[in-house]
């Protein structure tokens, strides 16, 4: 039965694996693939607006004459870094919160896991809606990296970190409190170990399991939310192809030129999906005692 | 239980005020302000126009001051005037209200009539054919960006195929009640496939547990009857980790909510907030946020309760 | 299939009906408090302004009976302390022009509405007009006299004046302060006595729809439809999907599709709708703020223009329907020029320009300066209109090829329209003007204009553009009487503007009108004053019923 289990994990783990990975190279191959056509991702070229597949543009082109193939593989790049950064940072904020939840216990616990189920349970597009709309300038941030192309990464980036790190610390908070009972932990607590001590040395590296599957599924999650922020307009902003704003404006073209509003969706959800198969795989194979959350 | 309950209550309250003096933070944050908007409008305005308009919308005080005026009045039950939508905050969003309850009432109701019966039988043969399709459901509802879904459909749907309408309310000139329902399909669709998801991971999973544990052996070595011991005995202890998610739940059917009014253009509450948000109606803004936060809340604490009362093992503290 | 079939037959207007579909609802229903294009599409047809501007773009008598000018006499310039002068101008109202309540339309309603107008709390947008005037004097009940204390060659044109029923909104008005939202207009709307037009509104439904009846005190031709609903769908897919099934029979060209919408719905359902595109006064350009080192070399201020193809872009996104701009006056204007300085697309020329100004090419990429500085701008226009990413992105792209770098930057309309451009904090702002015919550029082109801390931001020259001949110009313009000198000057104003580009002209934006085959008489106005004006022109031709 186990066994059954782990080969069928592996499977998971291996097909989801190798979804991302493929996902991953074409994406960073961009600009290599650029070469190869001898076009540019954000080459405007009037005369031939959303054109057929052909050998010059494998899958046809944008609306803008813009080759579809090199925009779907540059939106790909600055989506999976996003997600992968911001999940980053999500992971790092929700460690630390499990962390002390679950080692200190108590009433500190408690008022972390009413702070973290108040931010499941929060309508959180909405108030994401609000915060992605506020004035950089007005929080006291200087004018010229307020307006710089590389804020609205990091305004997406601080976004969703602060609102995805939930689910790791979730699991973090379960694996740590299950961990503090274990023999080696109350040997080291015995022997007079300071508390910082015996997070960081002895708790933490027993945590990696969990951290590594909840960052892969968080992930998925953080990809969602940039896509929809980025598609309502508030995320990534155009020229930066991201798989979200390429959905924007195709509800208006969609009568007649579905394929801009296809390829877009539908790498977002073979990207997710994939994170959440790797992240329940990773989850049977390296920690199979957990429960579902 | 009732001093459990009042104490919830009260900390229901206090988070209230707390988020409202946040979002009242946040909006004073965004850029610009409504009148020059009406500059770009108006080929005739001059900024002297401008200037006499910002102090006769109040928009030149300090922002703890404002904030203070503003829940005076709300405490009354004045939730403001609506710049966008020239009535009351309270009146523009009522109707509204209802209007979004309705969406996400189908959708909650269908999504859970779907996801705990699949749930439970896949849970009883995993691994079989039916236990492989709910997973892959399950993971597909959980992994879909809902707008590009809601694309999808209306792509297949309303586009191509022309059985349903691509969005709005009603059709024009009528609006009856099979109307009505026919323009609620695919929002409704759209909703309960995102939300499926998740209902049915937590069924399933639940449902193993459940089945696994030694009451089950004990009630079939007794001689029950497999639908009771399904039915009667897994189910109930199943459920107590699905109500929790579900109660949890009632903020992301919020957001699902305002993607899909954006969607199809369903002029219901989430679309309300996230126009008046972009439109500077401030009024109108934070009095839907605030509502929406509020109704989360007390999902909460029904989910709590529910909790309590679903598992006599729980004592309320 | 069947479903749409069905309804299709079923939904059709019957006789005597019209539904318009717009993709707004007006936020308020007062006529002179903000300007909103759906709320004035809408109140056009149950009111008339006294004076307006036609579709040939000339100004006509609506409520009046006949325009004031010096020669017959009505219009009367006096002179002011200080070596200024005012004017009197002399209206009459129509004789039978009376309140959907039967209460005859006089003097005392215009006066009522001047005093409002000059209350500064009562929340009426526009006070420039109600300041310039002093005085009303009434000479009975349909004649008055209005003294205004400025002397302007559009003296006559009071189309922003739109007259207040005094016996209503008395009481509303008492509270200026209030006055916005205390007004009928808002808190009862359907009363019929705030109407005097070929309809009145008899329902309205927030959000969703108006429905307007015919007003039997109307004055002037009888009105072809019973009942007009003019519905609001913010979704241009449900727009559609409404018209094809037949619930709505037109599409208002004012507030409906966008121009590529409408030529996409033209190929696909040409044979059952015919589509009217008319250019209007929407002047799309590129504002440069002339205080950027970079930009105020007029060298590099002709390249950006010669570097982009607006004819390739106007015929390949908008199907040629968006004549290209060559100075802020449009084609339709009276006093419109072709005789100015013209910027072909020549990209041999824009490189050529840009390194006279000392910006030198290294191969393909983007050009430096002397210090190696890089040629890098930063663009900015409304977020989440369509066509102007579109635009933006093709401007980036083609300034690409001859060395400039375009930083995009998107912000919502209310961020662009305060600070960023009242501020004066951008580099180069895409958006459009409205005006209407003949529309005085003082505050967008004066020296004295231009919005600053000092002077309390006052003033719409976002360029900072500042020449003396163009400040001589415009104030000769303005107490310009006679029309032939009066084009000269603006000819040579328009010139001006296109020798020293403090703005990027691009297109003047056209609106699409989508009208069933049967409706006749509707005339687009190519301004902001809406076709529906003149309702009472409409009329069905040749419709087969249930069609």
């Amino acid at each position: 039965m186990r066994l059954l289990r782990r080969a069928l994990a592996e499977r998971r783990v291996a097909w989801s694996g190798g979804v991302l990975l493929a996902l991953a190279l074409a994406a960073a191959a961009a600009p290599a693939i650029a070469g190869l056509l001898g076009v540019h991702a954000q080459t405007v070229d009037l005369y031939h607006r959303l054109a057929a597949p052909s050998l010059a543009h494998p899958l046809g082109t944008d609306e803008l004459g813009r080759d579809l193939l090199l925009r779907l593989l540059e939106g790909g790049r600055i989506s999976l870094l996003v997600g992968i950064v911001a999940a980053l940072a999500a992971a790092g904020l929700g460690t630390a919160i499990g962390l002390v939840a679950g080692y200190r216990g108590g009433r500190v616990d408690a008022a972390l896991m009413r702070l973290t189920d108040g931010i499941i349970a929060l309508p959180l597009l909405p108030l994401l809606v609000v915060l992605a709309a506020i004035d950089l300038g007005k929080l006291g941030i200087p004018a010229a990296l307020a307006q710089s192309e590389a804020a609205s990464l990091y305004r997406i980036i601080v976004l969703v970190a602060l609102v995805g790190w939930t689910t790791v610390a979730r699991l973090v908070r379960g694996a740590t409190l299950s961990l503090r009972s274990r023999d080696f932990v109350r040997a080291a607590v015995a022997l007079g170990a300071r508390p910082r001590r015996v997070v960081l040395v002895h708790i933490l590296p027993n945590l990696a399991s969990p951290i590594i599957v909840a960052t892969t599924l968080s992930v998925g999650q953080v990809i969602l939310l940039e896509s929809v922020l980025s598609f309502l307009g508030l995320g990534i902003e155009p020229p930066l192809p991201s798989w979200g704003n390429m959905l924007t404006g195709a509800q208006e073209t969609v009568g007649f030129a579905p394929q801009l509003a296809l390829y877009p969706g539908l790498l977002i959800f073979v990207t997710v999906i994939a994170c959440n198969f790797l992240g329940d795989g990773l989850q049977d194979l390296l920690d199979p005692q957990a429960h579902v959350s | 239980m009732a001093r459990f309950v009042l104490l919830r209550l009260l900390q229901t309250l206090l988070v209230l005020a707390i988020m409202s003096f946040v979002i009242y933070g946040l909006i004073g944050l965004m850029p610009g302000d409504p009148i020059n908007l009406m500059l770009a409008a108006d080929p005739h305005l001059t900024s002297a126009d401008v200037a006499r308009l910002k102090a006769l919308y109040g928009l030149d005080q300090p922002l703890l001051k404002r904030y203070i005026a503003w829940a005076g009045a709300a405490l009354s039950g004045n939730f403001g005037y609506s710049r966008l939508y020239a009535t009351t905050a309270i009146a523009a969003l009522a109707p509204r209200l209802a209007n979004t309850a309705l969406l996400m009432g189908l959708s909650f109701v269908l999504s859970l009539a779907l996801a705990l019966p699949l749930g439970a039988l896949a849970a009883r043969r995993p691994g079989s054919a039916l236990d492989l399709c709910a997973n892959l459901l399950s993971f597909a509802g959980i992994s879909v960006p809902p707008f590009w879904l809601a694309l999808m459909l209306i792509l297949v749907f309303a586009v191509a195929l022309g059985w349903l309408p691509p969005g709005g309310i009603a059709t024009i000139g009528d609006g009856g009640i099979l109307d009505r329902a026919w323009h609620l399909v695919l929002p409704v669709s759209v909703l309960t496939l995102a939300s499926i998801g998740t209902y049915l991971r937590y069924m399933r999973a639940g449902m193993i547990e459940a089945l696994r544990q030694d009451y089950v052996r004990t009630a079939r070595a007794k001689g029950a009857s497999e639908a009771r011991v399904l039915w009667g005995h897994a189910l109930r202890n199943a459920l107590i980790p699905v109500i929790t998610v579900v109660a949890l739940s009632f903020g992301s059917l919020f957001s699902g909510a305002l993607v899909t009014e954006t969607m199809f253009a369903y002029p219901g509450m989430g679309k309300l907030i996230y126009d008046a948000i972009l439109g500077n109606d401030f009024n109108v803004a934070l009095a839907g946020l605030l509502f929406a936060t509020l109704l989360v809340l007390l999902s909460n604490l029904a989910a709590d309760i529910a909790y309590a009362a679903a598992d006599p093992r729980i004592s309320l503290r | 299939m069947l479903a749409a079939a069905l309804s299709a037959t079923a939904l059709a207007s019957p006789a005597g009906e019209l539904s318009i579909g717009i993709t707004q609802f007006p936020s308020t229903l007062n006529p002179d408090i903000d300007l909103m294009a759906a709320k004035s599409y809408v109140l056009a047809m149950t009111r008339r302004p006294i004076t307006t501007y036609d579709a040939s773009w000339h100004l006509v008598c609506m409520l009046c009976t006949e325009l004031p000018t010096v020669a017959n006499g009505l219009a009367v310039p006096f002179d002011l302390p200080g070596g200024r002068r005012g004017i009197r101008v002399t209206y009459t109202l129509q004789p039978n022009a009376r309140w959907g309540d039967g209460v005859p339309l006089t003097s005392e309603d215009v006066r009522f509405t001047w005093q409002v107008g000059r209350e500064p709390q009562s929340g009426l947008a526009n006070s420039e007009l109600y300041r310039r005037i002093t005085a009303v004097e009434i000479k009975d009940d349909k004649t008055f006299t209005l003294v205004m204390n400025k002397l302007d060659y559009d003296y006559a044109a009071i189309n922003d004046l739109e007259v207040l029923p005094e016996h209503l909104e008395r009481a509303a008005a008492a509270d200026p302060a209030n006055y916005r939202i205390h007004t009928l207009y808002d808190t009862n709307p359907t009363n019929p006595g705030l109407y005097f037009g070929p309809y009145r509104i008899s329902e309205v439904s927030p959000g969703s729809h108006i429905v307007l009846e015919r007003n039997p005190t109307w004055w002037g031709k009888p009105p072809a439809f019973r009942r007009i609903v003019v519905w609001t769908v913010e979704n241009t897919a449900a727009l559609e999907a409404n018209l094809l099934a037949g619930g709505l029979d037109m599409v208002a060209g004012e507030l409906g599709f966008s121009l590529d919408q409408a030529l996409a719905f033209e190929r696909r359902h040409g044979d059952r709708f015919r589509v009217l595109y008319k250019p209007s006064l929407g002047y799309e350009h590129v504002d440069l703020n002339l205080d950027n080192p970079i930009l105020a070399d007029k060298r590099v201020r002709q390249a950006l223009l010669y570097a982009v193809d607006r004819a390739a872009i106007s015929r390949e996104l908008f199907a040629g329907r968006q004549p290209v701009a060559d100075s802020f006056v449009s084609p339709l204007d009276w006093v419109f020029t072709g005789d100015v300085p013209r910027y072909p697309y020549d990209p041999a020329k824009a490189r050529a320009l840009l390194e006279a100004a000392g910006w030198h090419a290294e191969g393909r990429g983007v050009r430096r300066d002397a210090a190696g500085r890089p040629l890098v701008l930063a663009l900015a226009t409304t977020a989440g209109n369509r066509v102007r990413e579109l635009i933006e992105q093709v401007l980036q792209s083609q300034w690409q090829q001859v060395g400039i770098e375009t930083r995009l930057k998107n912000l919502p309309p209310r961020v662009l329209f305060g600070d960023n451009l009242v501020k004066r904090q951008f580099t180069m702002a895409l958006y459009a003007w409205i005006s209407s015919p003949e529309n005085d550029p003082r505050s967008v082109l004066r020296s004295d204009e231009i919005p600053s801390a000092a002077n309390g931001f006052n003033g719409e020259n976002f360029t900072g553009f500042r020449d003396a001949e163009a400040d001589h110009l415009i104030d000769a313009i303005e107490i310009e009487l006679d029309r032939d000198r009066r084009a000269t000057l603006w000819h040579r104003l328009e010139a001006l503007y296109a020798e020293k580009l403090p703005a990027l002209p691009l297109f003047f934006r056209a609106d699409a009108y989508v009208l069933p085959k049967w409706l006749h008489g509707v005339v687009p106005t190519g301004h902001q004053y809406p076709t529906t004006l003149w309702i009472e022109d409409w009329r069905v031709v040749g419709r087969t019923s249930g069609s």
